[in-house]
């Protein structure tokens, strides 16, 4: 294979990857490290740092847009990364161990099993709306969780009170570890903290996540850099693609429903988690 | 919290300048034919053993003098993985600003972790690297 081709074939593949990410809220990263290692072969250390990175891109951009709406609550976003940061230093150098013993198909069953599960959560957030329960504790109060923001299908100001902090910060360090040892941003795991462990509504926690992992993929970045994941001219093309990518990919979003698109891509995901699994287990 | 609005400026154009690195280190990789005395071939490749692990901050700066491309690809690379870094830096001044001290500690303290992920971890995986293998 030419280098042209196939430097134009990380940037397609970044690009696809960014751009089913943003449509489908999973993000980035759980696409391209599939795409990489089935279809280009690329080793996974590489493909995980690649993504890792990307995912930092990703986080940032989107920033914008969360602070003009005041979606995300960065009080309760920073005091969930104390344990995402100290989780993805874990995960990378677990990742790490994991190489060095040569256990590659081990990091593809855990990466198909997470993919797997990272799809079926995403169908259900769609169908619920609103806030209704009130639920607060100590760790409301000492914490100072809570917020408030402008629904803007309902019209109104809502305010909200989150509980449970303990459980959020539980679920975080295993958000941060998944994150640190497969390369991803764990997006999904960090919702399903703050939604089903801490009561947030879910406009809050889809923001705030997306705040975080720029922050935990830092940590696990710079883990990965030191362990030699990064390899530059992957890297690059990866990380340009999915900027544009997942640019594209948020316009559409905005203009149009893409619940049909939406299934399509669930369903190639679904598929492509497969074939990680399968690959783990020697059977393709 | 007009400093959340600088704040979200100043991740925008984190991301902007290490787009501008990568573009610029990409082609002068493609124009040289490769980078840091290493052929085209052996960076743009699936085996290729050329990473993040065997280039220091100095090697690294350095060959942005030289127009080194590898050397503006990790620039890039570096500026992004900043981005976040620097945002808890602010806010950690945006706390403090409101006086808010619970959230002043706790941004802190996300802080220390990230420095502990640059620059203390490396130093005990560094024996490491060796054993790692490429699939």
């Amino acid at each position: 294979m030419s280098f042209l081709v196939y430097f134009m074939l990380l940037l397609v593949v970044g690009v696809a990857a960014g751009f089913v990410g943003s449509l489908s809220g999973l993000g980035g990263g759980v696409i391209v490290i599939p795409a990489l290692t089935v279809l280009l072969g690329v080793p996974i250390q590489y493909a995980a740092g690649a993504s890792l990175i990307a995912t930092i891109a990703t986080s940032s951009g989107a920033a914008s847009a969360y602070v003009k709406d005041r979606l995300a609550n960065i009080k309760i976003g920073m005091s969930l990364e104390i344990a995402t940061t100290l989780g993805a230093i874990a995960g990378a150098l677990i990742a790490a161990a994991i190489y060095a013993k040569g256990l590659f198909h081990i990091i593809f069953i855990i990466f198909g099993i997470v993919l797997l599960s990272s799809i079926l959560p995403t169908f259900m957030q769609y169908k619920r709306s609103g806030w209704k329960k009130l639920n607060t504790d100590w760790t409301t109060k000492f914490f100072q969780l809570e917020g408030k923001y402008y629904d803007s299908s309902e019209r109104r100001t809502i305010r909200y009170f989150g509980y449970r902090w303990w459980l959020g910060e539980a679920v975080m360090a295993l958000a941060g570890i998944i994150s640190g040892l497969l390369g991803i941003g764990s997006g999904v795991l960090k919702v399903i903290g703050m939604d089903w462990g801490m009561k947030l509504p879910m406009k809050v926690t889809t923001s705030t996540s997306n705040f975080m992992i720029g922050v935990t993929a830092a940590a696990g970045s710079s883990v990965y850099w030191a362990l030699g994941y990064i390899q530059p001219f992957i890297a690059a093309p990866t990380v340009i693609g999915i900027i544009v990518g997942s640019f594209a990919g948020s316009r559409i979003l905005n203009r149009s429903k893409v619940s049909k698109i939406r299934l399509f891509f669930m369903i190639i995901l679904a598929i492509a988690a497969v074939e990680m699994i399968l690959r783990g287990l020697k059977v393709l | 919290m007009d400093l959340e609005t600088d704040i979200s400026k100043a991740l925008r154009a984190g991301v902007a300048i290490c787009l501008a690195f990568l573009l610029v280190g990409t082609a002068l990789v493609f124009i040289n034919s490769g980078a840091d005395g290493y052929t085209i071939d052996q960076i743009v490749s699936n085996a290729s053993t050329i990473n993040s692990s065997g280039f220091s901050l100095v090697e690294i700066v350095s060959g942005l003098a030289r127009l080194d491309g590898l050397s503006f690809i990790f620039v890039g690379l570096m500026v992004l993985i900043a981005t976040p870094i620097i945002r808890v830096l602010m806010s950690i001044f945006a706390f403090a600003m409101e006086r808010n001290w619970l959230y002043t500690v706790i941004t802190i303290i996300v802080f220390i972790d990230l420095m502990v992920a640059i620059f203390v971890v490396p130093q005990f995986i560094h024996g490491m690297i060796s054993t790692t293998r490429l699939p």
